[in-house]
């Protein structure tokens, strides 16, 4: 252990001697700072905006005036989707998926104003925050830290020297392995302090921080034990500088753009207009509330008047009208959930193929598990979705109960110059009307869809041990 | 020539110069690939509209025909949009996998309908698209690294500099000569992908000749930053990591610390305020005096105000007259968005003048009409066309016509457009 620490400390004077590898280390951190306080602030800021919209939308919902309970249907509710606490860490797709989402009565809408439609080109470079510096940058470094460390001793000859003076071929990759460890967590550690400082939050998780921290940790050792390996294969330091850059571009800029290529082109989605196509056929097929002739409706209008022993429709205790508003909207409804859900899966398959693509690059395995521990994946826009469209529908539905009950059926088929009013029910009305809440999900969900990430960088890191191994038994034979 | 077919020689021996070569004419192949059957999906999702529409609208107009109502017929039709995609638009993807590129509007408000999006998966935008401007602007530059960092140190470190610069035709000649064989192939490997796609895609010439400039100015920019490095003498492992670092700083961090910058210096009132203040302009008229929405309509279009006068039933003309009220209520504001987006977008240009990759990405999208402007342009044509269809359903509606099977075939198209 004393020969192991001996040489760790060696290596890691030769590097602090190495000037242009200090200012790199050096900017690396400023570069992290920056990251944290940049991302910290900016979602923030989004944090404040969306809740003073969403207060300003919720304040305008409860103010309108005396109104027929359809007008409100219309005038729909605007939501806005809160960023995780964990979104400053990693923000995930926040940034290219709509935040705001107007819902109305039988219409789904987008969520819209997404940043990527209202920032420069610069935004599809990359974000600047904590999860990019480690994801993308920090390997970097620790190869321009790490390349030479056992290929420079191969190179010069001063490997047969060591091992001369007593130390075996383990202990040497051992002492390396450990300096470069420290230098990993040493650029680890102002992220991972920015991620405690989030911990901080009202309503950060313990649980998915862990997961991160852990990923991450797993994810620089994945890089400090390849370099290390790397380098004990190779016979020339510049081979190794070559070989290591070029897997880090292979796997962290290379792949993570191409995969996704693949997967959008193995599992098609289908468009906006194809979807809203569909819908309305099927519609007209289950029941058309604007054809008097329809069986759907002409069925659902008798079964009424069976079940309240009356003739006519003026005759129901209830608006016809309003039940009729029900009915539909119960119908519209169920066609969004079918197509959402099939849109859905579908890109969640093609998130699957990404995923399993992580085989292939730790980048992505760990942007996966990132991404799903902070819940700024597409399963959290997901959930978003699934919210709002089901807070939309009790909304609508509840709306349309009123009219059935608060207005009556002569009054709202009245065209007289009164009628407007008497159509109208209370503003009080509308205060009375749940306010949407997005419901985050638990610690130990976050976690939990993080684990397949987790477990590839585990292969990952048992995978390149074991080649490191190897290596280590051939290190310094004659080839 | 002699001289020029040995040092290719020299060069292809080296088995990272030769794999070096193939990976990036296959990558760019790949990227070409790619970026042609997104496109060739975009067009065949383009392609499928008339057949979805005609069945839609076929089952409006036999509802509407029940009454005859051009109201209705306004009300329960949507009319297509789509912005084609340029012919050099697979070799820079640009925004047009994250905007839409078909939208279906209708002759409400329009400033309700024209910032939806259309279905896309965030998770395969986030890292952004692989196509041709990709491997130019990122990946490019690896490979002139790994050729040229070690161009001089190279044969300084095995002992040869002093004899090939003591040799006839040697010294300054042998490097023009080794870098312009350098630069010819890795150019070769970008371009010729290239050329032959944009040939297939039918791009003008010009455009194409641009495009294979600023590959060449592109790929000149990081051999003179080789060249500048290797003035300072280090070994080939000092260059090769210096030149890294300067990749990693010029392609990731500086444009990323730009966005930030960008997104604080220029602020944008957000567009969902446009949305909420439209909503409440829309609903709003419910309330007020009907004469009221109906003299300010009137006013400002006063090629309808000898319409006959609203009675006391529900009549859409009114319905009509205050959703586009309330489009010019928010005009405004929309005009500030709009401002706001094209500085942001002009920031992010003028950053392209001081750093390369961002230059050349910029002017690739600019060419393909795939950044911010193709959009707005996309937008602004959707404008044009809304106006059409309003002053189309305005006929019927404000003249009492009856809105007949027929008259579904009369509305407006969008291909109509010169400019589309």
């Amino acid at each position: 252990m004393r020969i192991v620490r001996l040489i760790a400390r060696d290596e890691l004077r030769l590097m602090l001697r190495n000037r242009v590898a200090l200012i790199a280390f050096a900017l690396i951190m400023l570069l992290t700072l920056v990251a944290i306080a940049s991302s910290w602030s900016h979602q923030r800021s989004i944090a404040d905006l969306r809740a003073r919209h969403q207060h300003e939308a919720e304040h305008a919902f409860d103010a309108q005036p005396d109104r027929h309970p359809h007008r409100m249907v219309h005038y729909g509710h605007f939501i806005f989707r809160p960023p995780g606490p964990l979104a400053a860490f990693d923000p995930g797709v926040d940034a290219f998926t709509g935040n705001s989402m107007f819902l109305e009565g039988h219409r789904q809408n987008t969520a819209n104003f997404g940043d990527v439609r209202q920032s420069s080109l610069l935004l599809r470079f990359g974000q600047l925050t904590p999860a990019f510096v480690l994801q993308i940058i920090a390997p970097l470094l620790m190869i321009f830290l790490g390349f030479g460390a056992l290929a420079r001793e191969t190179e010069r000859g001063t490997l047969s020297l060591l091992m001369l003076q007593g130390a075996s071929r383990g202990q040497v990759v051992a002492g390396k392995l450990l300096a470069l460890g420290l230098v990993a967590a040493a650029v680890a550690a102002p992220a991972i302090l920015g991620l405690v400082a989030i911990a901080g939050q009202p309503g950060a998780l313990a649980l998915p921080m862990l997961t991160i921290a852990l990923g991450y940790l797993l994810y620089l050792g994945l890089w400090t034990v390849l370099i290390v390996f790397v380098s004990t294969m190779v016979r020339r330091s510049r081979d190794s500088l070559l070989v290591l850059v070029a897997l880090w571009a292979v796997t962290t800029i290379l792949l993570p753009r191409a995969v996704p290529d693949v997967a959008a082109n193995a599992v098609p989605l289908r468009n906006r207009l194809q979807t809203d196509v569909a819908i309305a056929r099927d519609l007209r097929r289950l029941g058309d509330s604007h054809n008097p002739d329809d069986p759907h409706f002409a069925q659902f209008k008798q079964r009424l008047l069976d079940r309240y022993k009356v003739t006519r429709v003026e005759d129901l205790p209830l608006n016809y009208k309003g039940l009729l508003a029900i009915e539909g909207e119960r119908l519209t409804s169920g066609l969004f959930d079918r197509y959402a859900g099939e849109s859905y899966t579908a890109q969640t398959r093609q998130n699957g193929l990404v995923d399993a693509s992580g085989l292939l690059s730790p980048a992505i395995a760990l942007r996966g598990l990132s991404m799903a521990a902070a819940g700024t994946d597409f399963a959290a826009h997901r959930r978003f979705l699934e919210q709002a469209e089901a807070y939309r529908y009790a909304l609508v539905q509840r709306l349309n109960r009123m009219e059935a009950e608060a207005v009556s059926y002569a009054d709202d088929t009245a065209t007289d110059a009164d009628a407007d009013r008497r159509k109208r029910v209370a503003a009080t009305n509308w205060q009375a009307m749940p306010d949407f809440r997005f419901v985050a999900p638990d610690g130990s969900m976050l976690a939990r869809a993080a684990l397949p990430g987790l477990a590839l960088l585990a292969v990952w890191l048992a995978g390149a041990s074991a080649l490191l191994a190897l290596a280590t038994r051939r290190l310094g034979a004659r080839r | 020539m002699t001289l020029w077919a040995h040092e290719l020689r020299l060069l292809l021996r080296q088995r990272l110069s030769a794999f070096a070569l193939v990976l990036l004419a296959l990558l760019s192949v790949a990227a070409i690939v790619a970026g042609m059957a997104e496109i060739a999906r975009q067009r065949a999702a383009i392609a499928a509209i008339p057949a979805a529409q005609a069945e839609d609208i076929g089952a409006v107009a036999d509802y509407v025909d029940r009454t005859r109502d051009a109201g209705s017929a306004a009300y329960y039709s949507f009319h297509p949009t789509w912005d084609a995609p340029s012919p050099l638009a697979f070799a820079a993807l640009g925004m047009r996998d994250v905007s839409p590129f078909i939208l279906r509007v209708r002759a409400l408000g329009l400033e309700a309908q024209i910032y939806d999006g259309d279905t896309f998966n965030p998770e395969l935008a986030l890292p952004g698209r692989f196509d041709f401007a990709f491997v130019l602007v990122f990946l490019a530059p690896l490979f002139v690294i790994a050729l040229f960092h070690d161009l001089v140190s190279g044969e300084r470190e095995a002992g040869r500099q002093r004899t090939l610069d003591a040799l006839p035709r040697g010294g300054a000649a042998l490097w023009r000569r080794r870098t312009l064989l350098r630069l010819a192939l890795l150019w070769t490997a970008l371009a010729l992908p290239f050329a032959i796609a944009a040939a297939i895609e039918g791009v003008a010439t010009g455009p194409i000749l641009i495009v294979l400039a600023v590959t060449l100015a592109y790929l000149l920019f990081w051999i003179a930053l080789t060249a500048l490095v290797a003035r300072c003498r280090w070994s080939s492992v000092a260059n090769a990591a210096t030149l890294a670092a300067l990749w990693l700083v010029l392609v990731l961090i500086v444009p990323t610390l730009g966005h930030v910058a960008i997104n604080r210096a220029v602020p944008i009132a957000q567009g969902a305020e446009i949305a909420l203040a439209q909503r409440e302009a829309v609903n709003h008229a419910w309330d007020i005096p009907r004469d009221d929405t109906m003299r300010r309509f009137y006013a400002a279009h006063p090629e309808w105000a000898d319409s006959p006068p609203l009675g006391s039933e529900f009549h859409y003309k009114w319905y009509l007259a205050f959703h586009q009220n309330a489009d010019e209520g928010v005009a405004g504001q929309v005009r500030a968005y709009r401002e706001g987006l094209e500085r942001r977008d002009r920031a992010g240009r003028a950053l392209g003048w001081l750093l390369p990759s961002v230059g050349v990405q910029g002017l690739l999208t600019r060419l393909a009409h795939t950044d911010l402007a193709g959009q707005l342009a996309y937008q602004d044509r959707i404008r044009a066309y809304h106006a059409r269809l309003r002053s189309f359903y305005y006929g019927y509606l404000f003249r009492d016509r009856p809105f007949a099977k027929a008259d579904f075939r009369r509305a407006p198209r969008f291909d109509d457009d010169t400019a589309s």
